[in-house]
């Protein structure tokens, strides 16, 4: 059963793409060129943001099946990458498909950077745009606190039992994030309360989601453009609704931003 | 501006390593959403926003592509980190706040602001990855990849 494994191989490369944050037409000709180089014409992927669906036909008949769902997740670009290379390396013969499927699994376990450094990204990502979107020093200072704390926050609500849904989770965080920046303001740190809580809730923002949105609407893969695109929305709304809440009940008790 | 672009090149370079991008690649991320931020910058001084937001759109879109098929790896990866200083994420919380504040008609205007920022980057993307991709490989000697 030499079609099947190269067909395993296939179905796996397309299953870490697309829960990795490539683009649908990338998963769709991955997943094909990965068949062909195996030598499976009859093959034929039907791809969605959610899941991915593979048939396989030779001589009118099916001899392949394979249907997998894909919930939505983050983004790890070094895996999209990896899988991207892997793929042209199969495409020139370097690995029997039960190879490719050891390889695969390997790029699957890559390790994550340290949540140290993760912290510290979201952090210097928070400061920089404070002081891009017309912060000072000291708020793009505090919004480097409020953001990397943020992350820690967000890393712990994710590793919950209990897994949190993706509306609280942003609503959670948008109102982490003000409440601190407010705490931090009204503590003295920082100059406009407005920068800091912009740069803070940057982390949060649904940049990747947006953007595949609309790379996968213009390639007229419209339904999971459409997908992904309800996603941003909703993220972005959350982070609205958060950041909203805790300055209204901020406005109500204390009578205002000073 | 030195200091705006040096913020944005950092800053992406943070996102980049928030979206595991591999390390070799940090220095161009960090370039493409700096120099998107630039022209962001320098045409905003006489074309208004959202045409500047379209200006460097372009250029993130175009450079992304650049790379990619100079060092043979996804486009996704230099776009998702460059284009992320342009994404409105303060034009949500200025949404926003004004509703709070009651202030309907600068909500609406920062609102709008918002939409039509979207869309220039929609537009900017949707054009440039219009490119035929020999436009790309012309200039370079390896082969392609996007």
């Amino acid at each position: 059963m030499e079609g099947n494994e190269g067909l395993d191989a296939a179905a796996l490369a397309g299953r870490i793409l697309l829960q990795n944050g490539a683009e649908i037409f990338r998963v769709e000709e991955t997943i094909e060129r990965i068949a062909k180089s195996y030598g499976l014409e009859g093959n034929s992927s039907f791809v969605l943001s959610s899941g991915i669906f593979i048939t396989e036909e030779k001589d009118d008949k099916h001899f392949y099946a394979n249907v997998k769902h894909i919930p939505l997740s983050t983004a790890h670009l070094d895996k999209v990458a990896a899988v991207n290379q892997l793929s042209r390396e199969i495409e020139t013969g370097k690995y029997t498909p039960g190879e490719a499927i050891e390889e695969l699994h390997k790029i699957q376990n890559m390790p994550e950077n340290p949540k140290v450094a993760q912290v510290i990204a979201a952090g210097v990502g928070s400061g920089c745009f404070a002081y891009l979107f017309g912060g000072s020093i000291f708020d793009s200072l505090t919004a480097f606190l409020v953001g990397g704390l943020l992350w820690v926050f967000l890393g712990i609500m994710s590793r919950r039992k209990k897994r949190m849904t993706k509306i609280m989770l942003n609503l959670s965080g948008g109102m982490f994030s003000t409440t601190l920046s407010i705490l931090a303001y009204r503590l003295g740190m920082g100059d406009n309360l407005n920068h800091i809580i912009i740069g803070s809730i940057i982390p949060l923002v649904p940049g990747v989601a947006f953007t595949n949105a609309i790379r996968d609407i213009s390639n007229e893969d419209y339904i999971s453009g459409i997908v992904r695109l309800v996603d941003a929305l909703l993220i972005a709304f959350c982070i609205a609704l958060g950041v909203g809440i805790v300055i209204t009940v901020y406005h109500k008790v204390m009578g205002g931003i000073g | 501006m030195i200091g705006q672009f040096i913020a944005a090149t950092f800053g992406t370079i943070a996102f980049s390593l928030l979206f595991s991008v591999p390390k070799r690649y940090y220095p161009w991320c960090g370039l493409v959403g700096g120099t998107g931020w630039l022209f962001y910058l320098i045409f905003s001084k006489y074309a208004g926003i959202v045409i500047s937001c379209f200006i460097a759109t372009c250029v993130v879109v175009y450079l992304s592509r650049h790379l990619a098929t100079r060092m043979s790896c996804p486009v996704t990866i230099f776009l998702l980190s460059g284009i992320f200083p342009l994404v409105p994420g303060a034009g949500i919380y200025w949404t926003a706040y004004y509703t709070i504040m009651e202030q309907y008609s600068l909500a609406t205007a920062k609102g709008f602001e918002t939409f039509k920022i979207g869309v220039a980057i929609v537009l900017g993307i949707t054009f440039v990855f219009e490119l035929p991709q020999e436009f790309f490989k012309r200039r370079t000697t390896k082969r392609d990849q996007v």
